[in-house]
C-alpha cells in the first residue's frame, strides 16, 4: 500500500516531465524558409504560433515536473522522519549546547 | 492553529498559482509587435520569477552561512538554527535555479533556433547553480565535524555569484535578452496587462517558494534535532 503511495506520488511529477518532453519531440517542424511559396502568411502565423505555444506549455509542465518532484520528496524525507521519531523510545530534546 | 494557518497559505498559495497561471495564459496579449517573441515569450512568467525566488533564497543561504560561523563558538543552538536556514535556502534556491536553467533554453531553442549558448547570463547562472550543486553535494556526502563550517565558507562564496549574474546581462551585451527592469528603451512590458501578469506570477512564486522553503527547514530541524538526540541515547548507554 505505501509502496503504491510512493509511486503515486511521483507518478505527478514524471507524467509532466514526460507529456513536457513530447510536446518538444512531436512539435510540427518549423516552416521551411521559402515558406512564402507553399503557404500563405495566415496559415505561417497559426503555424508559427502552435509552435511557441507547444513550447510554452511544455516549459510549464516541466516547471512543474520539478517542483512537484521536489515536493513528494520532501514529503518522503517527513514521513521517514517521523517514523524514526516514532521508533525511538525518549520524545526529541532540544538541541545540547555547547555554551559555556 | 498551526495546522490551520499553515493550510490557509496552502490555499492561498494555490489561489495564487492558479490566477497567475490565467493571466499569464488568457489574459497577457501575445507580443504581436513587429520582431516581437508573439505566444513564446509567456515562459518568461515562470522564468524570471523562478530567477527572482532563487536569487532570495540564495540570499537567505548567505545570511544563514554567516550567522551558523558567527555563532558556531558561542551559541549552538542559534548556529544550528542558522545552518538549517542556510542548507533549506540553498536546497529549494537549487530547485528554482534548476527551472530557471531548463525553461530558458526551451525560449532559446525557439527564439534563437539553439538551446544553449554561451553567453554571460548564461554561463554564470550555470557557474551559480553548479556552485550550490557541489554545496549540497558536500552536505550529503562529507563526514566529519567540519562539514557544516566547509558548506557554510562555500555558501558564502556561492553567494558572491548572485549579483554577478544579475549584472551579467548590463554588464556584457550578448544574446541574452536585456533586463525586464532598468533595461534598455526596447526591453520591459510595453502592455500593462503584462506588467500584470508578470507581478501576480512574481506573487504567487514567491509565496509558493516561501512555502517549500519552510518545510524544508522544518524537515532539516527535525533531521538535527533527531541526530542530537541519537547522540544523547549513545552518551547515555
Amino acid at each position: 500500500m505505501r509502496n503504491l503511495a510512493v509511486a503515486l506520488l511521483f507518478a505527478l511529477p514524471a507524467a509532466l516531465f514526460g507529456w513536457a518532453c513530447s510536446l518538444i519531440v512531436f512539435a510540427p517542424p518549423e516552416p521551411p524558409f521559402d515558406w512564402m511559396s507553399q503557404m500563405s502568411v495566415a496559415d505561417h502565423d497559426a503555424l508559427v504560433a502552435f509552435i511557441d505555444h507547444q513550447y510554452t506549455i511544455a516549459a510549464y509542465a516541466i516547471t512543474w515536473a520539478i517542483q512537484l518532484g521536489y515536493l513528494a520528496w520532501l514529503g518522503l524525507r517527513w514521513q521517514a522522519q517521523k517514523r524514526a521519531a516514532g521508533s525511538t523510545a525518549s520524545p526529541c530534546r532540544s538541541l545540547p549546547s555547547t555554551n559555556a | 492553529m498551526k495546522k490551520i494557518s499553515i493550510s490557509l497559505y496552502a490555499a492561498i498559495t494555490v489561489a495564487l498559482l492558479s490566477w497567475g497561471f490565467y493571466q499569464a495564459i488568457y489574459v497577457a496579449p501575445a507580443d504581436d509587435r513587429l520582431g516581437g517573441q508573439g505566444e513564446l515569450y509567456r515562459i518568461i512568467f515562470y522564468h524570471v520569477p523562478s530567477a527572482m525566488v532563487a536569487f532570495l533564497f540564495f540570499a537567505i543561504s548567505l545570511a544563514g552561512s554567516i550567522g551558523y560561523l558567527s555563532f558556531r563558538h558561542r551559541r549552538n543552538a542559534w548556529a544550528q538554527i542558522s545552518d538549517a536556514w542556510a542548507l533549506a535556502g540553498a536546497e529549494v534556491g537549487v530547485v528554482f535555479c534548476t527551472v530557471v536553467l531548463i525553461t530558458g533554453p526551451i525560449w532559446g531553442r525557439r527564439a534563437w533556433g539553439i538551446w544553449w549558448t554561451w553567453d554571460a547570463r548564461l554561463t554564470t547562472t550555470l557557474v551559480l547553480w553548479l556552485i550550490y550543486v557541489s554545496y549540497l553535494l558536500l552536505r550529503r556526502f562529507a563526514a566529519g565535524p567540519q562539514v557544516q563550517t566547509l558548506a557554510a565558507v562555500l555558501g558564502i562564496f556561492g553567494a558572491l555569484d548572485v549579483p554577478i549574474v544579475y549584472m551579467s546581462n548590463r554588464w556584457w551585451r550578448m544574446q541574452h535578452p536585456a533586463p525586464v527592469f532598468g533595461g534598455d528603451a526596447d526591453s520591459g512590458f510595453k502592455d500593462p496587462r503584462m506588467l500584470h501578469a508578470f507581478g501576480w506570477n512574481i506573487l504567487a512564486w514567491l509565496a509558493w517558494g516561501l512555502l517549500i522553503l519552510l518545510v524544508r527547514y522544518y524537515v532539516e530541524r527535525r533531521s538535527q534535532k533527531l541526530a542530537a538526540q541519537e547522540m544523547q541515547d549513545a552518551l547515555n548507554a
